[in-house]
């Protein structure tokens, strides 16, 4: 019977940074707080005088920080705070998911590489200010491009840890 | 990996985004109480399982989230066409 | 009389001394030299045994296609590779290779016993003659083949190595960088779009690098490329496999051609490439002849023998002899002649020759027998002559040579056209199959399309011979030992389909995939079978290509990576007191918190103590959540679970049942109902994401009327479970805005509030049988109220439990955990669920099946509950229970144990059972064998404490 040492990293011992790390040609770091919200409506009319906002009405533009996720779905991303009306009784949902996600950040010319790293999608050819649900290796994300070189990731806290080291692992120079 | 135009983003995505969702067109009676013990059998296990065209649901889990149905050649994995769910068949 | 170092020559650099070792003994080659062509110059002609009869063999190619010269290359510890192919393996300063298969050495191989014995081990032999005893299988014929059979050995330590990944796109993606590759990438970086050419040797040009004339324009063309920003030119990459619509996957090799010192970063990486169009130039390889001998070390494909001299200025030997059926043998023993060795003669089988390439041969002082061939080699481990004869079965007359070179026509390398089920086309001026038809947006150019110009040949690999193909030891597969007469054999016994015939004969199936001799072994079968090549079948070329490290297919998975591991915000502070943790779907849980030396059976009772007599604390943040909202919420509720919903009161809980349209149970949770159109929806742990999506498939594809929508809100809040009769009190001094008496805030109701200054939605639910609460808060704060209950806690004797004492709790009370106590084929009369089943309602998913034949009939297993007659023995979970623990084996099984635990608070063991019938045997003991003994335990309701539910109110 041959023995097989012990995994040199366990997955529990992986840990979530708090400071930005810098490779060679991106940085990785935190978005800033947000508040968050799901919004959905088969109207985007009724939703929008509901919450007071303009809402995109093609999937994957986004404005003002809502992203259109879907036909009947958009994706807030509000400063921290940000309270947002329910609309009771109206044909909309509004909920608060502000802590169900953290942002991520990849910033520099080397970022869409780390992203292209575990993200099946042709990102080189998203226009700036769009943004997309979609997923890395095996993890859901939505995917923001902010700027040409910078790009805000979204994923559900409890991933945030592996996402946050399988980016650095495609950074390089930033894994042991 | 198959890439699989979705009807709703009205673009071509990879394959790992999507879940497979079984054969389309299987509408769930509006009154299942209304149904033989045969035609309840037919409806939730009997499947066509062709060589050649097949429609299909798909849903674009990690993407719009949307469900919509296929017609994909079983044989060459070739999708022939998406469309979205409640048009008419294809 | 072997190889040797030509005086000039080669694309090596003779200033750069490569030193390396081949088992053991010191080598020493030139930069630029593959394994195989130092090992050569040095006179090496030995280089492995074969598989099965561990005969001696030398080098057959010099590329991917190697069959014989397997190695190991060791690298330290964690980095054994075995079955690397000598002529892949680009030489460095270091290198230690160590050849395969033989016991104690290579020229000493004691196995080889197993050669001279050949005759008994013809193809099938092991499935012919290791039957019987059966028992001997395992025990002994395995350990012993497996002994004498290994191919390398596997490594046994961790790789220390790591490995990347990526996915890339491009317009246009060239595999294969010869000629045809190169030309059809520069003409599509031109055009402007994105362009990827890989190509998995050490450098680009394919053909082009054993062709000196052509290493002008390679390297203009080279330097164009890497001059083209659109252009990514990766070498020492290999295409894995073609899959659907152009997504093809490479690997690439980083670090291995380099020596430990100079290697840094990732070993491998991992290409998952999508192109719009991909281009296929991956040429074609020279197929061996199959003759008497023509596996003893010095036989080799001709091709190869130039590539050595021209690209490595190696000669394979000082004499060579040619066995030639095609013109392309001629062009090679033309040019080696230019370049320095010393071709003695020129065999064909054909009489008719172009009378160009005669010419030439002749007047380089070649001798020519044309309408010979070659039908014996004499030599052990090396080539010492050939006997030829005219036609093969004329009188023998012996050639003098230390090398033969063999030139059987050319096989394109159609694999990656395979994957993408191209269709093929026989094509018998090749005699091979050349690529026809695709849906791919895919073409082949330059040979592998069987469009180049080799010359022309025969196109049959078998050679007439004095000797029946019964009697002769010619090889067709030399990796896995494959005799032509073994193919006759397997016709013999009845295989007809060539799928039939590779597997009976193991033709085509070792690591080299059949790249020399899947060709010459479909021609055999076909002259054998007296029908056309085309009617035997083609068997179908699977990826990989080559052989994969697992490394480069895990990518970036590897270790701590290798499947994401979901925390709670609450599971920090579990790891600080020492928690023991399980995992669950992906998240890991606390199952059990030891305080100094208890186990988990103390720690548990423990917590179970604590929690009935005082209060515990409970991390149920992973819990699926979903929000429910919109004015069809309720409606919606009502169509999804068994019970009502419609009447329930904003404020008020449910337990809710889900079935599938089976009817069988695939999950179930409390849920609550915060406004008209607004519901908290909890699901399992590990159903989160299954009941989600079920539900989002009934709202858009048969309800899509419905107004209400669906947010998943799992990660949105954490819930710390506060249970036990003095749960009220640990929350009281913490919560504000809701009224926590009994009247105010009865069982199954929920709160909107604040909890240590954040908002809350407060639960007072019970999975525990005690007076319960479940506090929701962000979670992002989950972390500070979790501390500030615990702290409260303290002044109550608070316990924190973990799964393992929650999964007891509610046994005690028989509340089933789905998954456990379900399986997929329980329906809610069978957990005795029924009073969850709304009678009155019209419909739900899974009401229909609930009147099937099936789930009415009688004798269906059913929940129940279990006490052993010995109240300290603990069943195990899964065990199968019978009736009559007398009857004889095998015994007629009526269910099994789903749940079992010792229950500190009734001092015995309880569990829980699906069994037949199970509520009409209330009373009746049953018998639980196990190997060393049988448990008996008497049926009871699942219902082990506080039948009454007083315990509820605190």
């Amino acid at each position: 019977m041959v023995e097989i040492a012990e995994i040199a990293v366990s997955a529990a011992e992986l840990k979530l940074g708090t400071e930005p790390v810098a490779g060679a040609s991106v940085t990785l770091s935190h978005a800033a707080p947000r508040a968050r919200y799901s919004l959905r409506a088969r109207d985007a009319k009724v939703l929008s005088d509901v919450i007071g906002r303009a809402l995109p009405g093609r999937i994957g533009d986004q404005a003002d920080g809502a992203i259109c996720l879907g036909p009947d779905e958009w994706y807030a991303i509000l400063p921290e705070g940000t309270a947002m009306p329910r609309g009771e009784g109206l044909p909309v949902s509004v909920t608060d998911i502000s802590s169900r996600a953290l942002g991520l950040v990849l910033e520099g010319p080397g970022a869409l590489g780390v992203l292209s790293s575990g993200c099946p999608l042709d990102l080189g050819k998203m226009a700036v200010g769009r943004a997309t649900r979609t997923v890395f290796e095996t993890v859901e994300i939505i995917v923001w491009r902010e700027a040409e070189d910078r790009w805000h990731v979204e994923v559900w806290r409890s991933f945030a840890t592996w996402l946050w080291n399988a980016f650095l692992a495609a950074i390089p120079g930033a894994h042991g | 990996m198959l890439l699989i135009h979705c009807p709703y983003c009205e673009e071509a995505r990879p394959e790992v985004e999507f879940v497979y969702g079984g054969e389309a067109h299987i509408a769930r009676p509006l009154d299942p109480s209304t149904y033989s013990d045969e035609q309840w059998e037919e409806f939730l296990y009997i499947r066509s399982n062709p060589r050649g065209r097949h429609h299909e649901r798909w849903r674009h889990t990690h993407g719009c989230g949307r469900f919509f149905n296929a017609v994909r050649d079983t044989v060459t994995d070739v999708f022939e066409t998406t469309y979205k769910a409640g048009e008419a068949r294809k | 009389m072997s190889g040797f170092r030509l005086a000039d020559g080669g694309r090596i650099d003779r200033r750069t001394k490569r030193n390396f070792t081949f088992d053991g003994k010191a080598r020493w080659g030139y930069a630029g030299d593959s394994l195989a062509s130092a090992l050569l110059a040095q006179g090496q002609m030995l280089f492995g045994r074969s598989f099965k009869y561990h005969r001696p063999r030398g080098i057959l190619g010099a590329g991917v296609e190697e069959p014989n010269a397997l190695v190991t290359v060791d690298r330290g510890p964690g980095r054994v590779t075995p079955n690397l192919r000598a002529p892949s393996v680009a030489l460095h300063d270091g290198l230690k290779a160590t050849s395969q298969n033989r016991f104690p050495t290579l020229k000493t191989d004691l196995i080889a016993v197993n050669n001279v014995l050949s005759a008994f081990f013809p193809a099938g032999f092991y499935n012919k003659t290791f039957m019987w005893p059966r028992a001997a299988w395992e025990k002994v014929y395995e350990p012993i083949i497996r002994r004498l059979a290994g191919l390398g050995d596997s490594p046994t330590t961790r790789d220390p190595d790591h490995y990347d990944a990526t996915y890339a796109h491009c317009e246009t993606l060239v595999v294969g960088a010869g000629p045809a590759g190169i030309a059809a990438a520069l003409e599509a970086a031109a055009n402007g779009g994105r362009v990827i050419l890989i190509d998995e040797q050490e450098e680009i040009g394919g053909g082009a690098l054993s062709d000196p004339a052509q290493w002008a324009w390679l390297a203009e063309a080279s330097a164009k490329l890497a001059a083209m920003d659109n252009v990514t030119v990766l070498p020492r990459t290999t295409a894995i496999g073609h899959y659907h619509q152009n997504f093809v996957v490479a690997a690439e090799r980083l670090t291995d051609h380099l020596s430990l010192a100079e290697a840094e970063g990732a070993r491998e990486k991992l290409w998952r490439i999508r192109a719009g169009e991909v281009v296929l130039a991956m040429g074609a390889i020279e197929r061996p002849l199959v003759f008497e001998g023509n596996d003893v070390p010095g036989v080799m494909l001709a091709s190869a023998a130039k590539t050595f001299a021209l690209r490595y200025g190696v000669a394979v030997g000082r004499k060579l002899v040619v066995m030639a059926v095609h013109d392309s043998g001629w062009r090679d023993a033309l040019a080696l002649h230019k370049a320095g060795v010393n071709i003695a003669a020129i065999v064909d089988l054909r009489r008719d020759v172009a009378s160009e390439l005669t010419e030439a041969a002749r007047n380089a002082r070649i001798a020519c027998y044309q309408g010979y061939a070659v039908t014996s080699v004499s030599g052990g481990q090396a080539v010492k002559g050939v006997t030829i004869a005219l036609a093969g079965i004329g009188k023998g007359q012996q050639l003098d040579c230390d090398a033969v070179l063999m030139a059987g026509g050319w096989t394109p390398t159609v694999h990656l056209w395979s994957h993408a089920k191209g269709t093929l086309r026989w094509e018998e001026r090749w005699g091979a199959y050349v690529p026809d038809k695709t849906h791919e947006n895919l073409r082949c150019v330059g040979a592998c399309a069987g469009d180049w110009d080799f010359g022309k040949g025969l196109s049959g690999g078998l050679l007439p011979a004095p000797k029946p193909l019964h009697e002769s030891k010619a090889f067709v597969d030399f990796q896995n030992d494959v005799k032509a007469r073994d193919i006759g054999l397997a016709v013999q016994e009845g295989f007809r389909s060539i799928e039939h015939i590779k597997r009976y004969t193991t033709n085509g199936m070792a690591t080299d995939q059949g790249k020399t001799s899947n060709l010459n072994g479909l021609q055999i079968a076909s002259g054998v079978l007296h029908r056309p090549v085309t009617e035997i079948g083609l068997t179908t070329f699977r990826p990989p290509y080559t052989p994969q490290s697992f490394g480069a297919i895990l990518g970036h998975h590897k270790e701590a990576l290798f499947q994401p591991l979901r925390k709670t915000v609450i599971d920090d502070w579990a790891a600080a007191q020492g928690a023991v943790y399980e995992n669950v779907a992906q998240w890991r849980r606390a199952r059990y918190f030891p305080q100094g030396s208890e186990d988990m059976d103390a720690a548990v009772a423990r917590e179970c103590r604590t929690v009935r007599s005082a209060v515990g604390v409970f991390d149920a943040s992973t819990l699926g959540k979903i929000e429910v909202v919109g004015p069809d919420a309720a409606e919606f509720l009502n169509r999804m679970y068994t019970n009502p919903w419609k009447s329930l009161e904003p404020g008020r809980c449910r337990y809710g049942l889900l079935l599938g349209e089976h009817g069988f149970i695939i999950d179930d949770g409390v849920s609550a109902r915060l406004a008209p159109d607004r519901f908290h929806l909890t699901t399992t742990t590990g159903g989160a994401a299954r009941v989600l999506n079920l539900m989002e498939d009934y709202l858009q594809t048969e309800w899509s009327d419905l107004d209400v929508w669906l947010t998943s809100t799992t990660e949105q809040w954490a819930v710390i479970a506060v249970q036990g009769p003095k749960a009220r009190r640990v929350i009281e001094p913490l919560v504000e805005g809701i009224d926590l008496s009994p009247e105010a805030f009865p069982h199954m109701s929920v709160r909107e509030g604040m909890i240590c200054g954040v908002d809350t939605r407060l639960f007072r639910v019970s999975f525990t049988g005690e007076l319960g609460f479940e506090v929701n808060v962000p979670a992002q704060h989950g972390r500070m109220v979790w501390e500030a209950i615990w702290a409260e806690g303290q002044k109550h004797g608070a316990a924190a439990y973990g799964t393992e004492t929650m999964h007891v709790l509610r046994a005690e009370k028989g509340f089933i955990i789905v998954g456990q106590d379900t399986d997929g084929t329980v329906t809610p009369d069978d957990a005795g669920l029924g009073w969850a089943v709304g009678k009155k309602k019209p419909d739900f998913v899974g009401k229909r099946s609930l009147s099937r034949p099936d789930i009415v009939a009688p004798g269906r297993k059913q929940l129940v509950g279990l006490l052993t007659d010995d109240p300290q023995a603990v069943l195990e979970e899964g065990a199968q229970i019978v009736a009559d623990p007398n009857q004889p084996v095998p015994m007629t099984m009526i269910g099994h144990v789903t749940s079992s635990y010792h229950s500190a608070t009734l001092g015995r063991s309880i569990a829980m059972a699906l069994v037949a019938g199970g509520r009409d045997r209330m009373g009746e003991t049953l018998h639980i064998p196990m190997p060393d003994k049988t448990i008996s335990a008497k049926v009871v309701a699942p219902m082990f404490y506080d039948a009454e539910g007083s315990r509820l109110n605190g």
